[in-house]
């Protein structure tokens, strides 16, 4: 590899073959990255009876992590990368005030030709993947385009006394609740979708989690976040890709 | 046969509440193209891709559910069949509008299913069956579906799609049976005989091998009523959903397939050594 010659120090939190497959497919790791943003997010109070979104605290927390986020961009800016690898975002929470952090590594195309793997506004790609993951899309023929977000802060409206009365002792679906709850995923993964759409990614979205959380709140009030790494198919028709699946036996006891 | 207790439910068709019909029409372009979203890792993904399929999107069902109340007689091996119809119907719910959903975005089926129930501090009784997984269609445009016309499920990962389709399967649906078990408690006088003694506690394996053994046959039942002609990946999982100790859970879960006409004989595996731990 000609690109052994010139080495210059980096740090990261890559293990050796997550680095060894970034160089494979013509990247090298810049610089470990991080971002931080502090939130106030307070108690959220919705009508005692009713299934309903909590739009402020949705934007609330889909905007304190865009800002996390926003702070890697910059810096991955200023280190003239190409994209980061292995975001990941973490939450802590002290009374009514929320630290989110972002943290992943910078990696450059080691050609020069980085400008093709930037999105379409000519920033760094952001995604979730490990090393080994982003080879395999790579290779696969796409290529990561940003870390997509879908929040929504959901309020389960409380069952009424007759209706508790109505299910004692009984086996039944409780409606309400199944509603609630479903259309909660629904609206987080919907929100992903476009945050794809508008982060400009053609192909999709890949490894999509949807995570439950609540942060101290009332217990029926509940935050579906949908998080994935939207990708592109890669047009360029020179690219290499990687050579059919095989079956394998691996040897190791496991 | 003790199997009549729960008749898979002539699969009723769900109503979808509004916004998963709206992300589901999302998931076109105006131009009409797919854009998916999937849980699907980076690897499972190409796989999905190499064994002639494209993703469709991400599909969910849920099901929040009472489970019902049944006494259970202190000293009695037998099963709570109050609970057992609950744990079944709820799964069935989410199961049925997650299957509506891979339907509605015309999938052919749905991968690497995952059921998780969960519990929120609303009610004792209450419980959340969520149902997750993949859709998927063919790129060939060809048809996948079960017998039924409803896409197929399965909770293979990624990697066992794309072995069972190499060796000459495919999958038909996802299969389940359970069984709640209330364990008789031992009688004082049972506890002295054996007390300070190795002995088999004949109670007690025979109240556990007899729910497996239910579980296992209605899983086996189910199956059969959807025309598959077997079961790989079965797992038996036993909870007890914080019952009482003497009251548990076993639920068995798989897929069910059916053999394919095969092109080409499956490919030997090759030997390999790993060298990362």
């Amino acid at each position: 590899m000609s690109a052994a010659a010139e080495i210059h120090p980096f740090t990261s939190d890559l293990t050796i073959d997550e680095l060894l497959l970034l160089e494979d497919v013509g990247f090298e790791p810049l610089e470990l990255v991080l971002g931080a943003s502090y939130f106030h997010i307070g108690y959220p109070s919705a009508p005692y009876s009713q299934n309903q979104e909590l739009v402020e605290m949705s934007q609330v927390m889909l905007l304190a992590r865009q800002t996390a986020m926003a702070e890697i961009q910059n810096q991955a800016h200023a280190l003239g990368a190409d994209g980061v690898v292995g975001m990941r975002i973490e939450i802590e929470r002290e009374g009514h005030h929320a630290e989110f952090s972002a943290m992943g590594t910078a990696v450059r195309r080691r050609a020069g030709d980085g400008a093709k793997f930037r999105d379409r506004h000519g920033r760094a790609f952001t995604c979730d993947l490990s090393g080994a993951d982003f080879w395999g899309l790579v290779r696969g023929g796409f290529r990561p385009v940003a870390l997509v977000h879908g929040v929504c802060v959901y309020h389960v409206a409380h069952q009424g006394l007759g209706a508790w009365f109505k299910t004692a002792q009984k086996n039944c679906e409780m409606p309400a609740f199944s509603q609630g709850l479903y259309d909660a995923r629904e609206l987080a993964l919907s929100r992903v979708q476009l945050d794809a759409a508008s982060a400009g990614a053609t192909g999709g979205i890949v490894g999509v989690e949807v995570r439950e959380g609540h942060y101290g709140w009332h217990s029926h009030v509940l935050e579906f976040v949908a998080v994935g790494s939207a990708v592109s198919p890669i047009e360029d028709t020179t690219h290499e890709l990687h050579a059919e699946a095989r079956a394998v036996l691996s040897m190791r006891d496991d | 046969m003790s199997q009549g207790i729960q008749q898979r439910p002539q699969t009723q068709r769900q109503a979808l509440p509004q916004h998963a019909v709206e992300r589901i029409q999302r998931s076109r372009n105006a131009q009409g193209q797919r854009f998916f979203t999937s849980d699907l890792s980076v690897k499972e993904f190409l796989l999905v891709r190499e064994s002639g399929f494209e993703c469709a999107g991400l599909v969910l069902g849920s099901s929040f559910y009472h489970v019902g109340y049944q006494r259970s007689d202190w000293s009695q091996n037998q099963e709570m069949t109050v609970l057992t119809q609950a744990m079944y119907q709820a799964r069935e719910l989410a199961m049925a509008r997650m299957e509506e959903e891979a339907h509605e975005l015309g999938s052919d089926g749905v991968i690497g299913v995952r059921l998780h129930v969960n519990r929120h501090s609303w009610g004792e009784d209450l419980i959340e069956f969520v149902a997750v997984g993949t859709a998927v269609y063919a790129r060939d445009g060809s048809n996948w579906r079960a017998p039924n016309g409803m896409p197929f499920t399965s909770d293979l990962s990624g990697q066992d799609f794309w072995m069972l389709l190499k060796s000459g399967y495919r999958p038909v649906s996802l299969v389940m049976g359970n069984c709640v078990y209330h364990v008789a408690h031992q009688s004082l006088r049972g506890w002295f005989k054996s007390v300070g003694q190795n002995q088999e506690m004949p109670n007690f394996t025979q109240a556990l091998y007899d729910a497996r053994e239910l579980a296992m046959e209605r899983l086996q039942y189910e199956a059969q009523l959807d025309g598959a002609s077997g079961v790989v990946g079965t797992q038996i999982h036993e909870s007890s959903h914080g019952w009482d100790a003497h009251v548990i859970e076993f639920f068995a879960i798989g897929t069910s397939v059916l053999p394919i006409a095969m092109k080409e004989a499956p490919p030997a595996p090759v030997l390999v050594m790993t060298v990362n731990e």
